[in-house]
């Protein structure tokens, strides 16, 4: 009977509280929430080890800030913000970051993201991604934006499962994510890493991301410091040599693409639909 | 044939002992007679007296045996019996008799067409079709919609695109008091040769100027003395992918923010050990020389340009616009508008897109360029390229491209191109020192060194 007072109660609840052993767990809908009052991530339909996931409605939203699309003009818009306030925040800590693939053919033609890009891709170097696990993980950075009231908190997040450098572990091939805890968009941090297999077989500087593409460390470094949408930004050493190797050589000639063309006195791509009419000699 | 030789013949045969007398009947000849050169009557005898024909009248006995069967065949006696009879047509084309002249015509023309044939599918056809096949592509690489230096050219801090070599340094230019320009291939770090090649053609720096078309350091013995040596004769050089590297390399060294260390690397440490190379993502050996340069080593080679500028010197190859570069340019297209790292690196172009490429895989660059440039009129508006970079193809003298790289890190030679305002140009090299394969050796033995070192640690630890 004693067994039931209060006081013993409470000794009891202590206990059990105490000795249940505590689990990670990521970064889930109700511990980041900002304004919604349900959950998009789509986590639910995912397996229970990927980490990162997409939103219900769209793959390139975060489902915990965002419930619906932007239109393709204020995509672009939010999507340069979001590379910019990326840039310069790892510009301060002096993470070693450089833009790659999509983002770097931007770069290449006039220093832009492409109109018709829905994502920008970066990597980083492994001693950067540890140097963010270890000091930058769930950080939040605040910043003022010209034309945004209150300013825009930005999320840096990095997946646990960075440590585990197999391709094989197919469902956290992105080791980080730069989210606008906004509009729910964000940028995908992959770290490129060195091929310790080769290495073994006496082959050095060759250089692998999770996502399977492979370089040649002499290919990305030394880096090259440069400028992207007003921000600062590194490139990779043999850049033209890169965007030949993935997208062909058509792709640094071609002036017409995705329904826009290259104006050459504005330096800027823009939709086909707004040529000029030409003046007939 | 004099008249006193031909009557002394006359006499000799006369009286000739082998000769028949003369028939009277012969002697009778008005020609003889009347013959104003004639000597006189005794000798009064025409030349057909003196035929014998004795061959004739000599009986068969006499001829040796090789004449008879030669008389036999003739008569048929001989013949063979088995050579089958020759068809009509045969016999027929046979007894047609072709005068020997026209054989001889005929034979000279046949060789004549023989070689002609041979010079067009050898030499002219070929090069027909390269010339149609790169006028293709050039076409197709500049039709409307496509264009190779649309976009902004990418510009880096502490890179310089062009620059303009100051008329004082040029021959032939008004207040100029040079009178050499000596353009000098890829150096790498040998600087004894560079001193070698210099003194070779008695280099005076009051009177010559020296042009490197980039890659003075990496690889080789002594970077940071070549760029002394270069300094000191106030040179001008051009960037090469080796300067690229090392300056990079050097700037993120020194960045204000300071780069975050690797796992085991302390970014300060002057000296570098071999180990560390796997953990510096493969710019060791550009940060490795990075860190031995000085500020004011690094100074002068930031001020290299991607493209330098010479303008025309004097009547030098037509009086064409100079430039230099290290590794090449594309034709067709601004310097302005040219990708600087491919300035630096490329090897070839694709010839559907005109886009260059680091490795071989396209057309020669220097095979397009010396095609477009031939095909630019007016020919006062053609230009040539000064460049290094392709050791492989060593010393590649094209009417508008001089390629001067000769391999000296690898052993063989440091080529020098010395020109004259008065047009006149001379290619100087002089041997290397293999320094490449003495490196490999002494980095192997090294490691060698280390390993054992290793081993005997490890050996103490396990005792």
């Amino acid at each position: 009977m004693f067994l039931f007072t209060p006081f013993y109660l409470l000794l009891v609840c202590s206990w059990v509280a105490q000795s249940l052993p505590l689990y990670k767990r990521d970064a889930d809908f109700l511990s980041v929430r900002t304004r919604l009052s349900r959950d998009y991530s789509g986590k639910g339909g995912d397996p229970k080890d990927k980490y990162f996931h997409e939103s219900t409605f769209h793959p390139h939203y975060d489902g915990r800030f965002a419930d619906h699309t932007l239109t393709n003009e204020d995509r672009r818009k939010h999507l340069i913000i979001l590379m910019q306030t990326y840039l310069s925040t790892m510009s301060d800590i002096g993470a070693e970051t450089w833009i790659m693939h999509g983002t770097l053919l931007g770069w290449w033609w006039n220093r832009k993201v492409m109109p018709w890009d829905s994502d920008v891709d970066v990597q980083m170097s492994e001693s950067s991604m540890e140097y963010l696990a270890s000091y930058y993980n769930m950080t939040v950075h605040h910043y003022r934006l010209p034309g945004v009231e209150h300013g825009r908190d930005f999320l840096l997040e990095i997946n646990p499962h960075y440590k585990n450098p197999s391709t094989d572990d197919r469902l956290n091939v992105i080791d980080a994510r730069w989210i606008d805890t906004e509009t729910g968009l964000f940028i995908d941090i992959t770290t490129l890493r060195r091929n310790r297999t080769a290495e073994v077989e006496g082959l050095e500087g060759h250089m692998y991301c999770k996502d399977k593409h492979k370089y040649l460390a002499a290919q990305i470094f030394p880096l090259r410091p440069s400028i992207f949408e007003g921000a600062p930004v590194k490139i990779p050493y043999a850049y033209a040599a890169l965007l030949e190797e993935e997208y062909g050589p058509q792709s640094l000639t071609l002036k017409t693409f995705e329904g826009h063309y290259f104006d050459e006195t504005r330096m800027e791509w823009l939709p086909t639909g707004s040529v000029p009419l030409r003046v007939s000699s | 044939m004099s008249p006193r030789r031909a009557s002394s013949t006359l006499k000799t045969g006369a009286n000739s002992p082998l000769h028949p007398p003369p028939s009277p009947r012969t002697s009778s000849l008005a020609y003889s007679t009347s013959h104003p050169m004639s000597p006189g009557p005794q000798h009064n005898r025409p030349l057909i007296d003196f035929v014998t024909n004795e061959w004739q009248y000599a009986p068969d006995e006499e001829l040796d045996d090789s004449d008879r069967e030669y008389f036999e065949d003739k008569k048929g006696k001989g013949k063979r019996a088995d050579a089958p009879p020759l068809p009509k047509w045969v016999a027929q084309a046979a007894r047609v008799q072709i005068p020997r002249r026209v054989q001889r015509w005929a034979a000279v023309y046949t060789t004549l067409a023989v070689a002609l044939w041979l010079a067009y599918s050898s030499f002219l056809k070929p090069a027909w079709e390269e010339e149609k096949r790169l006028d293709r592509g050039m076409a197709h690489a500049l039709r409307e919609g496509v264009q190779f230096g649309a976009n902004i050219r990418p510009t880096f801090a502490g890179l310089t695109h062009l620059k303009k070599l100051d008329d004082a340094l040029v021959p032939g230019r008004p207040g100029s008091t040079k009178q050499r320009l000596v353009f000098v291939g890829d150096v790498h770090g040998c600087k004894d040769e560079l001193q070698a090649l210099l003194d070779k053609i008695n280099f005076n720096s009051n009177t010559d100027h020296l042009i490197l078309t980039g890659d003075l350091i990496a690889k080789g013995p002594d970077s940071t003395g070549a760029v002394d040596l270069a300094r000191r004769l106030h040179a001008s050089c051009v960037r090469g992918n080796h300067e690229d590297r090392v300056l990079l390399a050097h700037a993120s060294l020194h960045a204000s923010l300071q780069p975050l260390p690797g796992p085991a690397e302390d970014p300060n440490t002057a000296e570098d050990d071999l180990d560390e190379e796997s953990f510096s993502h493969g710019d060791y050996r550009d940060r490795a020389i990075a860190k031995k340069l000085s500020r004011d080593q690094v100074q002068w080679l930031t001020a290299c340009p991607v493209v330098l500028q010479v303008g025309s010197v004097g009547k030098w190859n037509g009086g064409t616009e100079v430039l230099v570069v290290h590794a090449g340019l594309v034709p067709g297209v601004d310097v302005e508008r040219q990708d600087p790292f491919l300035v630096m690196n490329m090897r070839s172009v694709d010839l559907d897109t005109l886009v260059p490429r680091a490795d071989r895989k396209g057309e020669e660059w220097e095979k397009l360029w010396n095609h477009h440039e031939k095909h630019t009129h007016p020919a006062s508006s053609r230009i040539t390229v000064v460049y290094g970079h392709d050791s492989k193809r060593g010393l590649n003298l094209k009417k508008y491209s001089k390629g001067l790289d000769t391999g000296c890190v690898n052993g063989e030679r440091l080529t020098g191109l010395v020109v004259r305002a008065n047009g006149h140009e001379e290619v100087v090299s002089v041997p290397c020192g293999d320094w490449q394969s003495q490196k490999a050796k002494k980095e192997r033995e090294e490691k060698a060194v280390r390993k054992a070192e290793k081993e005997k640690v490890g050996k103490k630890d396990g005792a």
